[in-house]
């Protein structure tokens, strides 16, 4: 997975992203390390703050290592609890959007 | 354990809280301010509250609510306790024990009470004072401390009582001024693993007003280096709100120690250290958040049930985690074991805490056990001290070297059976505490009722008696207290009147004197009114019109049955079942009960009562050669009567003169139907005894073998009730002796026969 690929990954995030989502997203992060990544967040109908915690994580990691962090798509519910827990994704969405 | 023992854990549980409540109560109303005191009162509500709710009992879940909210109140200071508001809440423990009751027993509390303490610790939440008295209530603190270093005894992380928001409208007070709050907030991986969520208690705390956050991510670590599971981000939030701090830090309640929160109000001189932090607003709708499962379906009713649905389930996950807890909690505190239930993160995070609750209470280690196991060893005991003593007399019997090492042995065998039965007989006995603040509450609702001002002192609390007698004691307290109350104490006008202070004081103390417990209870009101107490007996024909009485016979007239001095027959006490039923107890209980009593300075009532029920000392005599044991307790006095002092009345009646006073004769061998015809009096030994009534009997035996302690072994548990006997015991030489029942006696002394008819009436 280390493997440099140019052609940007995209993750698609579960529904439900909980206590219980926030390890196996943290691991999924991890394996795309390297490379350009695109988060699909269009399905998420539930978000907690420990996994929003991975995501910033893994976008200033992305960030430092040049590559490409965006989120492709993401839904309502997604955008409301960033914005209520104060966690500026725009940024990040709005190259997309 | 099954559900159903958890539960009888609980409201075990209950029962100790309930007693920390309302002493920590009383300590308040006594003028004890330690902050410890407070924190144990709120600690004890906050427990009851935490258990009932995952037993679903909703009564109770909702007044504790409102209880506790009032105590927190007290706690962050900003509510003084002085006497209206303990007043307040000493009747609200009476009714949390009333509530607790009802769900045990399913009996029924009543419901206006509760509604109307409901509103009064509401009004005081809300800062009015009670009767609209003394000084304004001090102005909702500004700013407020951080919440106190967690007690840890609510470390239950979450309610499954979903607190509704109405209930925090009505408790909250509304006319609050819109302020701008400025909250810290930084949870610890902990509130993540028991299942709560940063996000979940922001979107309820925007809920409350106008919000902006600033999240503060810089504790973040890289990606590779982080713990998914951990807190690392804290938010600054700024609030304008109208609710109150109240409503915010309710926000927070169930996780409060799993955070480390901050409250303070906007503004204030507080926040000059505070840098400049880029808030983003959060002005939308967050409707949509509720909506979670259902964000993305279409129809509007399809996503009212969806969110329905997810409340439940989010409701029965997190009542599944609570009673998770509890059951670690109690399983421990039963049985000391590990919880063999959820090993989840949630419930071993509560154990730990709960853990160190016990530590920090630091009371002394005690185990609870089955009071059966209890009277079987005291049982055994019993037969152990008669087995030595039998084994002495045999050794006795046939050995006549007094010097020999068997009889060394004996003696030693002997020290040790008397001391392991007092040890056991330790096991039983119980402080009167429990009895003494039940008490307490007694007499506040007298006071209530009568529109008196009572204190109530106990001393003496700690002193142990059998719990047979403990349980058997609060009966004829009861009776007294509330005549000591009705009766005993004058109105406060009067009081004034006659120089005293209006708050009439009753003092309950308990003390050990000579092998057995004593109880005073006096009042310092008007003492008995001797005049009034003579009338009435006149009128009742107890007393002929001129007779001649001492003071101390008039007082003692108020035991007669059927005896009352109230004028009007009220709720409380009048209905003539007082005193007399009193004496009956304290007598079953082979107890006497004195009363003296000084015009204008009050009464005191003082009864002596066996430290046990279990062993008895006893006057071992014969009769028609059966060997009976007479309760040493009954006996004032015994006589060899002579010839000249005995009178016939009647038919069949005869009387002894004692000094100068005729005391009816009762042969016992000829009521137990032991012999045919009455002995010849001279021949035998009158025992004086004091019967029900006050009146005196002398009851003849043949002979008295001596005095002596006895084991008591009940009649009815091993052969069936005997009509006259109380029970049985086992003598040294291995002969069952008989316990007689002296008041069935004298009582059936009137017809001359025991029928079994006539001692149930004479019990009853």
């Amino acid at each position: 997975m280390a493997s440099k690929n140019t052609a940007r990954k995209t993750l698609k995030l579960a529904p439900v992203l909980d206590l219980n989502e926030a390890t196996a997203l943290h691991e999924k992060l991890l394996a795309l390390r390297g490379g350009a990544v695109a988060i699909d967040a269009s399905a998420v109908e539930r978000v907690g703050a420990l996994c929003i915690q991975v995501l910033m994580a893994a976008a200033r990691s992305w960030e430092e290592d040049h590559s490409s962090f965006t989120f492709a798509k993401v839904s309502d519910a997604f955008v409301k609890t960033t914005q209520l827990i104060g966690v500026d994704f725009a940024p990040l969405m709005a190259k997309e959007i | 354990m099954d559900m159903n023992e958890i539960k009888e854990i609980f409201f075990q549980e209950c029962e100790e809280q309930l007693a920390e409540l309302e002493s920590g109560l009383l300590k308040l109303n006594d003028g004890d301010r330690d902050p410890e005191t407070v924190n144990a009162v709120f600690r004890a509500v906050h427990s009851i509250k935490g258990g009932a709710g995952a037993f679903g009992l909703d009564d109770l879940v909702s007044f504790a609510h409102v209880f506790e909210t009032t105590l927190d109140c007290v706690r962050s200071n900003r509510l003084e306790p002085n006497q209206d508001v303990l007043k307040v809440m000493l009747r609200s423990a009476d009714v949390l024990a009333d509530l607790t009751n009802a769900a045990r027993d399913g009996g029924s509390v009543d419901e206006g009470r509760s509604r109307q303490l409901i509103k009064e610790l509401e009004a005081l939440a809300n800062g009015e004072l009670p009767q609209a008295a003394a000084e304004p209530a001090p102005k909702k603190a500004a700013a407020a401390p951080a919440p106190a270093p967690a007690p840890a005894a609510t470390e239950e992380g979450f309610q499954p009582v979903a607190f509704s928001f109405d209930e925090f409208e009505t408790s909250e007070e509304p006319t609050i001024e819109p302020s701008t709050y400025e909250i810290a907030f930084r949870p610890k991986s902990d509130l993540y693993a028991k299942g709560n969520d940063a996000t979940l208690l922001l979107r309820d705390l925007s809920r409350l007003g106008e919000m902006s956050i600033h999240c503060n991510t810089d504790d973040l670590p890289p990606l590779d280096r982080m713990n998914p599971e951990a807190a690392y981000f804290a938010w600054k939030v700024s609030l304008k709100t109208d609710k109150g701090e109240d409503a915010i830090r309710s926000v927070f309640e169930f996780a409060e120690w799993d955070c480390e929160l901050e409250v303070t109000l906007a503004g204030g001189d507080a926040g000059d250290a505070r840098e400049e932090l880029p808030m983003q607003p959060v002005p939308f709708d967050l409707s949509m958040l509720d909506e979670e499962p259902a964000a993305q379906a279409g129809a509007d009713e399809e996503e009212d049930q969806a969110v329905a649905r997810q409340r439940e389930v989010r409701d029965a996950a997190v009542s599944a985690a609570e009673t998770a807890s509890n059951v670690v909690r109690m399983a421990q505190a039963a049985t000391q074991a590990p919880g063999d239930g959820g090993r989840s993160a949630s419930t071993s995070a509560a154990a730990q805490a709960s853990a160190s609750q016990q530590a920090a209470s630091a009371a002394t280690p005690t185990i609870r056990v089955d009071l059966d196991r209890v009277d079987r060893l005291i049982n055994l005991v019993g037969e152990l001290v008669i087995n030595q003593a039998m084994l002495s007399q045999s050794v006795i019997e046939n050995d006549t070297n007094g010097t020999s090492s068997i009889n060394m042995g004996l003696e030693e065998l002997q020290q040790l059976t008397r001391e392991i039965q007092d040890s056991v007989m330790a096991i039983r006995a119980q402080p009167v505490k429990p009895v003494f603040q039940r008490m307490s509450r007694i007499v506040r609702e007298i006071a209530d009722m009568t529109g008196k001002s009572v204190r109530l002192v106990t001393e003496g609390e700690n002193t142990e008696v059998d719990k047979t007698v403990i349980d058997k004691l609060a009966e004829p307290l009861t009776h007294m207290i509330r005549n000591a109350v009705d009766h005993g104490l004058e109105t406060p006008e009067k009081r004034v009147a006659a120089g005293k202070n209006p708050e009439g004081t009753v003092r309950l103390t308990a003390k050990h004197r000579s092998g057995r417990i004593v109880i005073e209870l006096a009042d310092d009101g008007a003492g008995i009114n001797r005049e009034k107490v003579r009338q009435k007996a006149i009128d009742n024909d107890l007393i002929a019109a001129d007779a001649n009485l001492s003071d101390e016979e008039i007082d003692n007239l108020i035991f007669h049955a059927g005896f009352s001095t109230a004028d009007k027959i009220s709720d409380i006490s009048g209905r003539g079942v007082g005193m007399d039923v009193v004496k009956r107890s304290i007598q079953a209980l082979g107890g006497r009960i004195n009363i003296s009593s000084k015009p204008g300075h009050g009464s005191v009532f003082t009864m002596s009562l066996p430290l046990t029920l279990a062993v008895l000392d006893g006057m071992v005599v014969t009769v028609a050669n059966q060997t009976l044991v007479v309760p040493l307790t009954a006996i004032v006095e015994t006589l060899q009567p002579e010839a000249s002092a005995i009178h016939s009345f009647g038919a069949s009646q005869r009387l002894i003169s004692i000094r100068n006073s005729f005391c009816p004769l009762v042969d016992v061998g000829r009521i137990l139907n032991f012999r045919a015809s009455q002995a010849n009096p001279v021949d035998g030994v009158a025992l004086l005894v004091e019967s029900e009534g006050g009146g005196q009997r002398a009851l003849m035996v043949d002979a008295i073998q001596g005095q002596r302690q006895v084991v008591i072994k009940s009649l009815e548990a091993n052969y069936t009730h005997v009509p006259g006997i109380a029970a049985a015991t086992i003598l040294g030489d291995g002969r069952v002796a008989l316990i007689l029942d002296v008041d069935a006696i004298v009582a059936a002394s009137r017809g001359q026969s025991l029928k079994p008819e006539m001692s149930l009436a004479a019990a009853g």
